[in-house]
C-alpha cells in the first residue's frame, strides 16, 4: 500500500523512506475506520491478483446442467443463468476493476479500469487546475468555464453520451471515467493552487527564475497532494459505481466479460423467480468495495487532519 | 359426400374432393384439411362436420418433428370449468399499454389492436393452429389460378352505431390500407399483389379481389393486426372519435397512457353456448401499467388485474416469476418467433459457404434453448420454417459438431481459426445469452467471436448492414410468408429489402415461386422439403430456437384461447364466480 504511505508523509520534515513508512503505518493503525476499509479493499485486491488460484473454473465456463443455483460446495456463491460460477466471475471481474486493464485480448496493463480512469483524470484535471490556479487571467476563465459547462451535465448522462459515442470497451470506459472526473479534480487542484501560490517558497522559486511548469509540478503539486490523494481514493469508489452503472445499462465491457454491473442486470430477471444469487453477489461486491474505499479515505483524512 | 348439401358441393372448389381423399388416406392432418378446405371456400362448419363423420385418422408421420423432449407443448394449461358452463357478467381488467391511436390501419403495436379488436373486427381470423377461418366473411372462393378471390360477406351484421356492415365498408377499409398517405403496414403486406383499382364490388355483400399474381395467404393477410374493418359512413381518420365497429364491445373511454374502458353491447352477432349474444363479460378494462415488468407481475399476483396483455412486451420474466403461482395460469404457446443468426453472404468470410456452415455447426441447439430461453420453445433447424407451419417438412435438428466445423474452416482457408464480430442488441437478454453460448462453444472450432453489443435501437438502424448479427423475426402463420420476405430477390435479381443476409439462390427462388402457387399441402410440403434442405445445406442463417409466448391470466378467467401473436380473441372468455 505504497500510495497510502506516501499520502501521510509530513511535508515539512522530509524524513527518510523507512521513517515515513513507519509514520504512515502508525497513522493507519490508529484509525479503525481506515483499517477496516483497507481490509475490505485488500481482500478484493488479493482475490483479483490471485484469481486463477482461488477457483477451479474460468469466468466464461458454462455448465448447462447447473443454472441459477444457490451457494453450494461446488459453487461457493452459486451459478448464474448460463451455469457460470459466480465467485469466479466476481474475482475475475475484480481484476478488471482493480488490477488489470485489458487493451486487446492478449495485451493488458497493470492497474484496473477504475484506477486508470482516475489516474488519467488526475493527470489531465491536475494540469488544468494548476494552469487555472497558478496562471489565472483569461486562461483560467476559459478553462474553468468549459469545465463548468461539463459539470452542468448529470454524471450518468455524460457517461452514456461518451460511451454511446466511442463504443463500449475497457479502454473507452477508462476514457469516460477520466473525462467525467476532470472537472471536479481540476476545481480541487485549482483551489489548492490558488492558496499555495501565495506562499513564500513560490515567490522564492519565481525569483530563482524557475519555469512555470517547474513551479506548477514541482513546487505546488507535491504540496497539495494530501487532499488530492484522498479525493482520488473517493474517486476510485465513484469510478467503480460508474462501471457498475454502465455495465447495468449495457454500456460496460461487452459480454461475456465478468462485468459486475452487467452481472447484476442479467441476474435481476431471476430475482422474482427465486434465484436472487446472480444479482445479489455482484451488488454486494460493488457495495463492499466502494464502502471499503470510502472508509479508507475517510479514516485517512480524519487521522491526517488530527496529526496536522 | 352426403355431408354437404348439393349446392355446397357444387360450389366448392374443384380441389376439395382431392383434399378429402388425402385426409381420409391420412396424408394430411386434420389441421391441414381444415385450413385448406376453408381456404378454398368450404365453410368451417361443413369442414368440421366432414371431419367428425370421418372420425379420427392416423396422423401422417411428417408432423410433428421428432426432436428432443424439451419441446413445449401446444396446449395451454387446462383450466377446469365449473359445472354449468360459462357464467355471464363480470369485468376483466387487463394490464396493458395505452398508446396514442388514431387510424387502426396505422397500428404498429399489438396493444392497441388488442383493445380495439373488441370494438371492430376482421374479415378473417386464425387461432393457435394457424388455420384461417372466415369472421366477417361468410366464405371466400379463390379461382384455380389463385389470382381472383371472391369474398362473400356475412349479412345482417350491424356496427355498434346501427349502420349495417356491407361491401362498401370492405372497399373503404382496403383502400385505406393501400393509400400511401395513410402509411399502413398493410401496404407492404398486400400492396405487391393488390391495388385499389383491382378491388371490385360485385354486390352489397360480395367483393372480388383481382390479384396481379397468385397468392395463397390472402385470408391470413386479412387478419394482420392493422386490418380492422372500418365503418365507411363515419370513419374520418380518427377511430377514437367515431369508434364504430361490428365487435362485441363499445368504446366507453380511451385515455392515452391511462386506461381503456369497453362495455358489452347487447346486439352482437355471435351467440354463446346459451344461445344469447356474446360476449359473456360485461366490461373489459385495459390499464396502462407502464414498462416495469415487476409492476405487472405484482398486479396479477395481488389480483389487481386478471390478465396481462404481453403482446408487445413478452418476456420470459413473466414466465419465471409466475409459473409457480397457484392463482395464476401461465399458458405456453409455441410460435414461429425466432432469433436469426444471419451472415452476410456478400461480405468475406461469409461468401464461403464452408464458413457459414462451420458457424452453424457450432450451435448446440438444445443447450442454447435451455440456457437462453429456459427450454420454453422448440429447437431450430437452421432453416426458417417451424413445425406449426402447415407446409413444414420434418427435418432433424443439426448436431453440435465442432470437429467438422474446424475442418470446414480449414477447408475455407482458415486453419488457424477466424476472428469474427457479432452484432447483438442488449435489450434482448436471450440474444445476449445465445451469443455468449455461441462464443464459448465455437471456440473449439477455432472461431474467436467478439460480441459487439449495442442498444436495440442502434441494432435496428443497421440490422440489414452488419456482416454477422442476430435479428429477431416475428411469427407468421404460413411458411411461404417469411421465405418471400427474407430470402428472395426482386425482378432485377437484387436481394429484396428485408433480405438481410443478401442470400439469393436460383434453385431456392424457383422452388419458392412454385410453392407460392401450390394449394395442395402435400405437394407444397414436397417443395418445402427441398426448400428447407437447401437452406440447411447452403443457407445463410442459423435458427437456434423458436420462442414460445405466454398468455398469463388469473385462474378465475376461463376459456382463454391461446394465440401465437398473443391476440386477445376474448369473445367467449368468461369469469368464474
Amino acid at each position: 500500500m505504497t500510495v497510502s504511505e506516501q499520502a501521510i508523509g509530513q511535508p515539512t520534515e522530509r524524513p527518510g523512506g523507512l521513517r515515513r513508512a513507519w509514520e504512515g503505518a502508525r497513522v493507519l493503525w490508529s484509525s479503525k475506520t481506515a483499517m477496516i476499509g483497507l481490509l475490505i479493499v485488500g481482500f478484493w485486491v488479493f482475490a483479483a491478483i490471485f484469481a486463477p488460484l482461488l477457483t477451479p473454473y474460468t469466468p466464461t465456463e458454462q455448465d448447462y446442467t447447473a443454472q441459477n443455483q444457490g451457494p453450494s460446495a461446488e459453487h461457493l456463491l452459486g451459478t448464474d443463468s448460463l451455469g457460470r460460477d459466480i465467485w469466479t466471475r466476481l474475482i475475475y471481474g475484480a481484476q478488471v476493476v482493480l488490477v488489470m486493464l485489458p487493451i486487446t485480448e492478449t495485451f493488458w496493463l497493470p492497474g484496473g479500469v477504475a484506477l486508470w480512469g482516475v489516474i488519467i483524470g488526475l493527470l489531465a484535471g491536475a494540469t488544468l487546475g494548476l494552469i487555472g490556479g497558478y496562471l489565472g487571467g483569461w486562461i483560467d476563465e476559459v478553462v474553468m468555464r468549459i469545465l463548468d459547462a461539463m459539470m452542468a451535465f448529470p454524471v450518468i448522462l455524460l457517461y452514456m453520451i461518451i460511451i454511446a459515442a466511442i463504443g463500449a470497451s475497457a479502454t473507452n470506459v477508462v476514457l469516460a471515467i477520466a473525462i467525467v472526473g476532470i472537472p471536479g479534480i481540476a476545481r480541487l487542484v485549482r483551489s489548492l493552487a490558488l492558496d499555495i501560490r501565495t506562499r513564500d517558497y513560490i515567490r522564492a522559486a519565481e525569483l530563482r527564475g524557475e519555469s512555470v511548469w517547474y513551479i506548477m509540478f514541482v513546487e505546488i503539486l507535491p504540496n497539495a497532494r494530501g487532499p488530492i490523494i484522498i479525493d482520488a481514493m473517493l474517486r476510485v469508489g465513484y469510478a467503480i459505481f460508474a462501471m457498475g452503472t454502465l455495465g447495468f445499462l449495457g454500456l460496460g465491457l461487452p459480454p461475456p466479460s465478468p462485468d459486475w454491473g452487467s452481472m447484476v442486470a442479467k441476474g435481476r430477471q431471476f430475482i422474482l423467480s427465486g434465484s436472487p444469487w446472480a444479482a445479489l453477489w455482484p451488488s454486494v461486491a460493488i457495495a463492499s468495495l466502494v464502502i471499503g474505499l470510502n472508509l479508507f479515505a475517510d479514516g485517512l483524512r480524519e487521522e491526517s487532519l488530527r496529526y496536522q | 359426400m352426403e355431408f354437404f348439401s348439393k349446392k355446397e358441393t357444387n360450389e366448392a372448389h374443384p380441389y376439395i374432393p382431392e383434399l378429402k381423399d388425402q385426409y381420409q388416406r391420412g396424408r394430411i392432418t386434420r389441421r391441414e384439411f381444415l385450413r385448406n378446405a376453408t381456404l378454398l371456400g368450404m365453410t368451417f362448419t361443413s369442414a368440421s362436420a366432414f371431419l367428425a363423420a370421418c372420425g379420427p385418422t392416423t396422423e401422417p408421420t411428417a408432423v410433428p418433428a421428432a426432436t428432443e423432449p424439451t419441446m413445449a407443448t401446444a396446449v395451454p394449461q387446462p383450466t377446469e370449468p365449473p359445472a354449468g358452463g360459462p357464467i355471464r357478467g363480470g369485468s376483466l381488467k387487463a394490464a396493458s399499454r395505452v398508446q396514442k391511436v388514431t387510424h387502426p390501419a396505422q397500428f404498429s403495436w399489438i396493444a392497441p389492436s388488442n383493445q380495439l379488436r373488441q370494438v371492430a373486427e376482421y374479415l378473417t381470423y386464425y387461432g393457435v393452429d394457424n388455420v384461417a377461418r372466415p369472421l366477417l366473411l361468410e366464405s371466400w372462393e379463390p379461382s384455380d389460378d389463385l389470382k381472383t378471390w371472391t369474398l362473400n360477406l356475412r349479412q345482417g351484421i350491424m356496427h355498434n352505431n346501427g349502420d349495417e356492415f356491407n361491401a362498401d365498408d370492405v372497399l373503404f377499409t382496403m383502400k385505406e390500407w393501400l393509400n400511401e398517405e395513410v402509411g399502413s403496414s398493410m401496404l407492404g403486406l398486400i400492396g405487391d399483389y393488390l391495388s385499389a383499382e383491382n378491388i371490385e364490388k360485385v354486390d352489397d355483400y360480395t367483393v372480388r379481389l383481382n390479384l396481379s399474381r397468385p397468392e395463397i395467404a390472402v385470408p391470413e393477410h386479412l387478419f394482420h393486426y392493422p386490418a380492422l374493418v372500418l365503418n365507411h359512413r363515419t370513419f374520418e381518420g380518427d377511430f377514437i372519435r367515431a369508434p364504430h365497429g361490428t365487435g362485441p364491445y363499445t368504446l366507453e373511454s380511451y385515455s392515452e397512457g391511462e386506461r381503456v374502458l369497453l362495455r358489452r353491447r347487447n346486439d352482437y352477432w355471435q351467440t354463446g353456448a346459451d344461445g344469447d349474444p356474446l360476449p359473456y363479460l360485461d366490461e373489459m378494462e385495459f390499464i396502462d401499467m407502464g414498462e416495469e415488468t415487476s409492476a405487472w407481475i405484482a398486479a396479477i399476483q395481488a389480483g389487481e388485474v386478471d390478465y396481462l396483455d404481453l403482446g408487445d412486451n413478452v418476456s420470459p420474466d413473466f414466465y419465471l416469476a409466475l409459473k409457480d403461482d397457484p392463482n395464476v395460469v401461465v399458458a405456453t404457446v409455441p410460435t414461429g418467433t425466432t432469433r436469426v443468426l444471419r451472415m452476410r453472404v456478400d461480405i468475406d468470410p461469409w461468401t464461403d459457404n464452408n464458413v457459414c456452415m462451420a458457424l452453424k455447426l457450432c450451435q448446440n441447439h438444445e443447450k442454447i434453448l435451455n440456457l437462453a430461453y429456459f427450454g420454453q420453445g422448440l429447437q431450430g433447424q437452421d432453416m426458417h420454417v417451424y413445425e406449426n407451419h402447415p407446409e413444414y417438412c420434418s427435418k432433424p435438428v443439426p448436431q453440435y459438431d465442432p470437429e467438422r466445423a474446424k475442418q470446414l474452416l480449414a477447408d475455407a482457408g482458415y486453419p488457424d481459426g477466424l476472428d469474427v464480430q457479432i452484432a447483438v442488441g442488449t435489450g434482448w437478454p436471450d440474444i445476449v445469452s445465445y451469443a455468449e453460448i455461441l462464443k464459448e462453444d465455437a471456440a473449439a472450432a477455432g472461431f474467436n467471436i467478439t460480441l459487439n453489443t449495442m442498444p436495440n435501437s442502434q441494432y435496428w438502424e443497421q440490422w440489414t448492414e452488419v456482416d454477422l448479427g442476430v435479428t429477431p423475426w416475428t411469427h407468421r402463420p404460413l411458411g411461404t410468408m417469411i421465405l418471400n420476405l427474407a430470402y428472395t430477390a426482386d425482378a432485377e435479381g437484387n436481394p429484396v429489402a428485408w433480405n438481410e443476409s443478401r442470400w439469393v439462390d436460383p434453385e431456392f427462388s424457383e422452388l419458392l415461386t412454385q410453392a407460392n402457387g401450390t394449394l395442395d399441402v402435400e405437394a407444397r410440403r414436397q417443395i418445402f422439403c427441398d426448400l428447407e434442405q437447401i437452406q440447411m445445406d447452403r443457407g445463410s442463417i442459423g435458427i437456434p430456437y423458436w420462442m414460445s409466448v405466454w398468455m398469463v391470466h388469473r385462474k378465475s378467467i376461463m376459456d382463454v384461447p391461446p394465440h401465437a401473436n398473443i391476440y386477445m380473441l376474448f369473445n367467449e372468455v368468461w369469469k368464474s364466480a
